[in-house]
């Protein structure tokens, strides 16, 4: 385990420099919107919070933290904090393979995907999409948690922003419950599949999810992900452990301790397995989590939009 | 020997409205978490009903490992909210951390 205040001391003083809690600067994470052709000026705004394009940086942040975790290397981690975060972040980006960006890349591109099948007309504005701050409020440190939802929150507004869809669950709840009730800024959120209307395409093939638990239990999302897989032909095969109840994936200690993130990971990936059927979750630290913890787990976008090699990983 | 402030849980306060003032200790946030270890989280609301400030300043790691899923708030039969107490302590202790 390391030293908690190392961590939040260089995650703040990332997001307090680049908007970023590891210092990669938005334009190299944020590009899968290139090819998208969305619009700008519409009345709802696509909002990722950059969840999605940060889990290849987060895998390659924490093995690296697993490699000197509780070894004689840990308590240098303070000293990260005094290197400039556009070096460490760059560092960060050549050390990520381009392969695990593009696979991110890939689901918000599969999310497009079915918003449109569905009808939904919404635009996207880069220069607004920001990291929610969401890992600040969990870690404790309210001050800057605070003081970056402002920003986030004043530029969306003076933007004339009111209604947003989100791709994660953790930004879903910052902006949702967190941004109203600590910076005073409500918009009308939703989440991408609560709204989904697709044609079927399941077959009545089994899947087992597991519900992230900003989804199951904080927002009480559990059922809308059923709904539209059982509308499109599948059949969801739950574990006890789900809906309200779900249990967690490991994350977002894997920052504190990667060895704690992976031993309840691991008894996640367990139950979830016992099914015997498809693992699928919404979630990009989940999936990422899962994944790690030896599950054979693919994001519900890949499901919904039919994308069947990034479904097979 | 464990110091004990009656005051603590007025520093706390400002943090947050969560403070587990209604907890009973019954464990049953202690049985359902994932961290399974050592009597987390009842162990820390224990500490603050009693205002032992001392014991949580120098166990603060132990907060941490909390992953805020929330199943011990889900599952509180007195809504007491652990999860979000557990939040309130490391408000506290990242402030107090920083004034140090």
């Amino acid at each position: 385990m390391y030293n908690p205040r190392d961590i939040i001391e260089v995650l703040a003083g990332n997001v307090r420099k680049t908007m970023s809690p590891f210092g990669v600067p938005k334009g190299m994470v944020n590009g899968w919107w290139k090819t998208e052709g969305l619009r700008q000026d519409e009345e709802t705004l696509l909002f990722t919070g950059l969840m999605y394009q940060f889990v290849p940086y987060i895998e390659t942040a924490t093995r690296q933290l697993e490699r000197y975790e509780d070894t004689k290397w840990t308590p240098y981690l303070k000293y990260a904090r005094f290197f400039p975060s556009s070096l460490s972040g760059l560092g960060l980006a050549m050390l990520t393979p381009a392969a695990e960006k593009s696979k991110a890349d890939r689901h918000l591109r599969n999310i497009v995907k079915v918003l449109r099948a569905s009808g939904t007309r919404f635009g996207y504005r880069p220069d607004l999409d920001e990291y929610s701050g969401i890992l600040l409020y969990d870690l404790g440190d309210q001050e800057n948690f605070v003081r970056h939802a402002r920003i986030v929150a004043e530029k969306l507004q003076k933007a004339g922003v009111r209604k947003i869809i989100t791709t994660d669950p953790h930004t879903t709840y910052a902006l949702k419950v967190l941004y109203p009730k600590y910076v005073g800024a409500s918009f009308e959120v939703s989440t991408y599949f609560e709204a989904l209307h697709l044609r079927a395409s399941g077959a009545g093939k089994k899947l087992t999810l597991h519900d992230p638990c900003f989804y199951g239990r904080y927002l009480e999302l559990s059922n809308a992900p059923r709904r539209i897989l059982g509308e499109i032909g599948y059949e969801c095969v739950d574990v006890r452990e789900s809906g309200m109840f779900t249990s967690c994936c490991g994350g977002p200690a894997e920052s504190i301790s990667p060895k704690l993130s992976s031993r309840i990971g691991s008894k996640r990936v367990q139950k979830l397995d016992a099914t015997g059927e498809q693992i699928v979750t919404m979630c990009p630290i989940c999936l990422n989590n899962l994944a790690r913890s030896g599950a054979n787990v693919v994001d519900l976008s890949s499901i919904l939009a039919g994308d069947e090699a990034s479904a097979t990983n | 020997m464990t110091g004990v402030n009656p005051e603590f849980i007025k520093r706390l306060e400002p943090l947050s409205a969560d403070l587990g003032s209604a907890c009973f200790n019954c464990g049953t946030c202690a049985a359902i978490c994932p961290l399974i270890s050592e009597h987390f989280p009842r162990k820390m609301i224990r500490y603050v009903q009693i205002g032992a400030q001392d014991r949580i300043l120098e166990q603060a790691q132990e907060l941490w490992r909390c992953l805020h899923c929330g199943l011990c708030t889900q599952t509180c039969p007195r809504g007491a909210n652990p999860g979000e107490v557990i939040l309130t302590l490391k408000r506290f202790v990242t402030a107090a951390w920083r004034k140090s």
